[in-house]
Parts: C-alpha cells; sequence; structure tokens
C-alpha cells in the first residue's frame, strides 16, 4: 500500500525541492493567475517550456506529471466540445441548426486546452515537490497575519496535520472493518447503488464509532504532552527563504510580466494577438 | 522522597447519575522518587483511572493527588505537573500528531516553548534514547507496533518528564513489541533515574519492577515487592489474577508436597532450588 500521508509526493534530490514551501505555494498562485491571462500561442509556448524546465530540474519524470492530467481530461474533451460548437464570433466555417463552428471557436478550444493542461501540470508541481507536513508548515506561516484578528492559526495547523496523520489509519481501519463484515456474509460490492450504499452502513458506523474513541485518546495523548502550555510556542523547523527563493521569484514574476505585456501592451484583437501576430506578420512578409 | 502522593482518592464516574461507576475508593499511596513500580490489576480494577489522575488528565472526585507537592486540582501548576509524569497510552496510533518523526517528537518541547536549538537536542537524545535515531526522518506509518510505541514513549521523554507512567502500553504488542518497549523503560529507569509506574495486566512484566501494586474494584489490595505478592498466590486468584508460569509451577510443586518456595520468579531460580532437592 502507497504511504497516502504522502499525498502525490514525489520524492527526490532537487533545488525546487528545497524551495521554501511558502515560496512556492505564492508561485503557484502566481503562475495560476497568468494562466488566465494569456493571450498568444508564443506565451503557451514560453509557459510551456518554462514548466518543462522546472520538471526537468525538479527531477521528476515527466510522465508522472502527465499522469496528473489524466484526471482531468474527460473535464478538457467537454470545455473543448461545448466552446467548440457554441462559440459564435469568427468567421462561421460549418453551420447545422443551432450550432455553428468557427475560426475562433476552434482557436478558442485549442488555446482553452492548453490553459487547463498548464494549470493543473504547474499546480501539481506543488504537490509533487513539497511534502503535505511542508505545506502544513507554510501555510501556518502564511496564515500567521490573520492570528492578529484571533484565527487560531496554530490550532488550524494542527488540525490538518493531525488529518493528514490520521488518514492511512483510517482507511486501513475501514478495509479491517469491511472485511470483518464480509467474513460475516455481507454483500459490500454487489447490488445496485441503493444497494450498495446501504451495505456501506455497517462498515460506516463501526468507523465513526472508532473515530471517536480515536480521537479521545488523541486529545489525551496531547493533554499530557503539554498542548497549550503556553502561548510562545516555539518550532523546531522554522522556515527560511534563501538564494534559490529569489531566483525562483525572478523567474515566475518575469514570466508573469511578460503574460500581462503580451496581453496589453502587444496584444490585440482577432485570430492572431499579442507576439503571434508580430510572428503571423514577419512570415506573411517573408513568404510575399 | 516519594514525588506521587494520593491521600483517600475517590474517583466516580458519571456521578449523582444512575450510571454512575466509583472506580476508585479510598485510594492511599506514595511513590518514591526512581523507583519502578508496576499496578496490575483485572479489567475494571481502577488502574487506568488511577493513571490519568496523576497528570490531571481527571481530577479527583474526593482527596487529593499530589506530585511534588502540586495538587493536581490547582490549573496554574497543571502543565508544570504534566512536564514532571509523563504519560504513554495504549494505542501507539493515538498518540502521534505529526507523519514524520521528529516532528512529532518535537510536538512536546514545541509546547513549552523551549529554545529550537534545545528541541533539536531533546530530538535526536529522546530518539537515541528508545533506539529510534536511525528513523528520525522517517513516518511512523509502515512501522512495526514496538517501534510506535518506542517513539511515543520518546515523544513524552522530549519533555524530560521525572516519572513515566505506562497505561497498558504493552497491551497492543507482540511479544517482540513488549520486549522492545520492557528494555526500553528498563534503561531509562536505570539510566535516568526515572520513576516508572507500569500499569499492565501481564503478571511477568511486573517481575522487573521494585514494587507490585495490586488493584482490585477500586481498592488496592496488596503492596509490596513481586516475589511476596506471587507467594500469596491464593489471594491473586481471588481477584483473577494469575502468577507469572514459573511461580505458578512452584506452587503446584509445593502443593504436590516437594518443599519448594512460592516465591520464585526466575526459571535459573526454579532450577537451582529444583537441583538442591536433588
Amino acid at each position: 500500500m502507497r504511504d497516502i500521508s504522502f499525498g502525490q509526493y514525489y520524492p527526490s534530490e532537487s533545488v525546487i525541492h528545497r524551495m521554501d514551501p511558502r515560496a512556492k505555494i505564492i508561485f503557484s498562485l502566481l503562475y495560476m493567475i497568468g494562466m488566465f491571462f494569456i493571450v498568444s500561442y508564443t506565451m503557451y509556448l514560453v509557459t510551456f517550456i518554462f514548466l518543462m524546465t522546472v520538471i526537468l530540474i525538479a527531477k521528476i519524470p515527466p510522465k508522472i506529471v502527465f499522469r496528473s492530467i489524466k484526471a482531468i481530461v474527460f473535464i478538457l474533451i467537454f470545455t473543448a466540445i461545448i466552446n467548440l460548437l457554441f462559440y459564435n464570433e469568427g468567421k462561421v466555417l460549418v453551420e447545422w441548426w443551432k450550432i455553428r463552428i468557427t475560426d475562433a471557436g476552434i482557436n478558442f478550444s485549442v488555446k482553452m486546452i492548453f490553459r487547463l493542461t498548464m494549470l493543473v501540470m504547474g499546480t501539481s508541481l506543488l504537490t509533487y515537490t513539497t511534502t503535505p507536513t511542508a505545506l502544513t508548515d507554510a501555510i501556518e506561516s502564511l496564515l500567521k497575519p490573520l492570528s492578529y484578528i484571533k484565527v487560531p492559526v496554530h490550532d488550524i495547523a494542527i488540525i490538518m496535520s493531525i488529518a493528514l496523520r490520521f488518514i492511512p489509519g483510517l482507511i486501513e481501519e475501514t478495509d479491517k472493518i469491511m472485511m470483518a463484515q464480509k467474513a460475516r456474509g455481507a454483500s459490500i460490492d454487489t447490488g445496485n447503488f441503493i444497494q450498495k450504499v446501504k451495505a456501506m452502513l455497517p462498515v460506516l458506523i463501526p468507523l465513526f464509532v472508532s473515530a471517536f474513541r480515536r480521537a479521545d485518546e488523541l486529545a489525551d495523548a496531547l493533554d499530557a504532552r503539554c498542548y497549550n502550555a503556553t502561548d510562545h510556542r516555539t518550532k523546531m523547523k522554522v522556515l527560511k527563504y534563501s538564494g534559490k527563493d529569489l531566483v525562483g521569484a525572478i523567474v515566475v514574476v518575469a514570466l508573469f510580466v511578460g503574460i500581462l505585456l503580451d496581453k496589453y501592451l502587444i496584444g490585440g484583437s482577432g485570430l492572431w494577438v499579442g507576439i503571434d501576430r508580430y510572428i503571423a506578420d514577419g512570415i506573411r512578409n517573408l513568404v510575399g | 522522597m516519594s514525588i506521587i502522593k494520593l491521600s483517600n482518592v475517590f474517583y466516580t464516574y458519571n456521578k449523582d447519575t444512575e450510571e454512575q461507576v466509583h472506580a476508585l475508593q479510598g485510594i492511599n499511596l506514595e511513590i518514591e522518587e526512581g523507583s519502578f513500580v508496576a499496578l496490575v490489576g483485572h479489567n475494571g480494577s481502577g488502574k487506568s483511572t488511577l493513571a490519568k489522575l496523576l497528570n490531571g488528565l481527571l481530577l479527583p472526585t474526593s482527596g487529593s493527588v499530589n506530585i511534588y507537592d502540586m495538587d493536581t486540582t490547582n490549573p496554574s501548576t497543571i502543565y508544570e505537573i504534566r512536564k514532571n509524569v509523563g504519560m504513554v497510552f495504549q494505542n501507539p496510533d493515538n498518540q502521534m500528531i505529526a507523519s514524520i518523526v521528529e516532528d512529532d517528537i518535537a510536538f512536546g518541547p514545541e509546547n513549552l516553548g523551549v529554545p529550537r536549538e534545545e528541541i533539536i537536542e531533546r530530538v535526536d537524545w529522546a530518539l537515541s534514547k528508545v533506539g529510534m535515531l536511525e528513523h528520525k526522518k522517517g513516518t511512523p506509518f509502515k512501522m512495526s507496533g514496538g517501534q510506535k510505541q518506542r517513539l511515543a514513549i520518546a515523544g513524552v521523554l522530549a519533555i524530560k518528564p521525572r516519572v513515566l507512567v505506562l497505561d497498558e502500553s504493552t497491551a497492543m504488542l507482540d511479544p517482540q513489541g513488549r520486549r522492545e518497549v520492557l528494555s526500553v523503560v528498563k534503561q531509562l529507569n536505570q539510566d535516568e533515574k526515572i520513576t516508572i509506574i507500569n500499569i499492565t495486566h501481564y503478571m511477568d512484566e511486573a517481575l522487573d519492577a521494585d514494587r507490585l501494586i495490586v488493584m482490585n474494584e477500586g481498592k488496592i489490595i496488596d503492596d509490596d515487592t513481586p516475589k511476596n505478592v506471587f507467594s500469596r498466590y491464593a489471594q491473586l486468584e481471588a481477584v483473577k489474577l494469575a502468577t507469572p508460569p514459573v511461580t505458578g509451577l512452584a506452587i503446584k510443586l509445593n502443593q504436590a508436597g516437594i518443599p519448594i518456595d512460592t516465591n520464585i520468579t526466575t526459571q535459573s531460580e526454579l532450577v537451582e532450588k529444583l537441583c538442591q532437592l536433588l
């Protein structure tokens, strides 16, 4: 059984893995925002090169990153088809009843696929290179300002950490209960949907009971280890920004600014926008 | 000097309701610093309740529990008490809060606001004391019960307690895991002079203790060296506790008319005594 508490973390020794998790979260957010501003194919290509470079530096097999797209293939195809069929602007290529396929529609669908694919690839890079524990620490640190308005940031972090810690245990327990119920003749995997849901009840009830019992014992264990003994908690692992985070920031901000410049400064309307237009013009001039 | 003192302690669950249970009825007990005490009793004898009173997880219904003259009912010293009385519970899986070993061990000292450098030292120290230093960066997920329970002990050790209460901490372990945990605990008692209170229903674990307390129905019914307690086997059997197998054999031989002592606790001792008889 795979260690679920590590999520999809891919362990390897790389600069990206060693970067500050807070920096990585901020970069991912900036990247996500950036993805919604891309207009030209050239910028998609630039972003794609950026992604592949990060994957290469992180020493993650590209195969694994591409696997994360598998989960959203259905959404990709669905949005692409919807956009293709119901996008109304541009030159009409095919028309049938209310459905119109236009050149701008094709353009939009293709870009949408690029956008969603790279969005998922980019954000999954965060979880591939950062352990859930590091992510929890980072979130705690990033939310720290909220503690001034009495948000119990540390308690939230402890809850996240405990949740991560208990997921594998609860899954194991579910397996055990299911086996125990099967041994007593329960049919869990057969029947129609409603029968299956009903069959889950004898699994869920003992699971809940045991979860409460665990919570009770854990609460005693937390108390016994002086939880809440002082407001001045210390931390063993202190997050620290370093040079690599600065380099990362420069690269990510450069990409973001590039995307914005492409959209607002040299962008236009129509099929070929942004830098694409200059490239298209250049090729046209060369040919003509 | 006694580190723990219980005077006339009563504890009642669900007090003044129909389901009320008198778990402890008039416990008087003093425990010397540095001693190794085993506390045995049948299910429902009140031994786990007694454990939870020792660090203020439960407060006595009447009577008082004092740790170094600090009363557990005083909220201002409760964390000082918990710092001195560490507790390890039955299920190791329900005591860890982090997915990474060192993070879990650091939890206690972090709660106490120990400076960072010292936390790092304490984590290494606690892990080396339980022989788990090489698993520092690992995850408890795939470890054996014995290993996980040793980590739980390390997690408590990191707060540097003077007393370690093991509340049936070996009950869920296999024989190998039990041996591991017990040898770690014995080492801690000898090297660090930590007072050990081992609450168990395995009689053979009581053999290692300097003192054996037997509980039944909320009362202490015997409190003596293990050897002396075992020689009063009839009384033990009356409260559904069995003597360790070697002692049991000696008792049976004695009953069959062979003149042999009934307080024998080890195999080699039995062999020696039997050889003397030949």
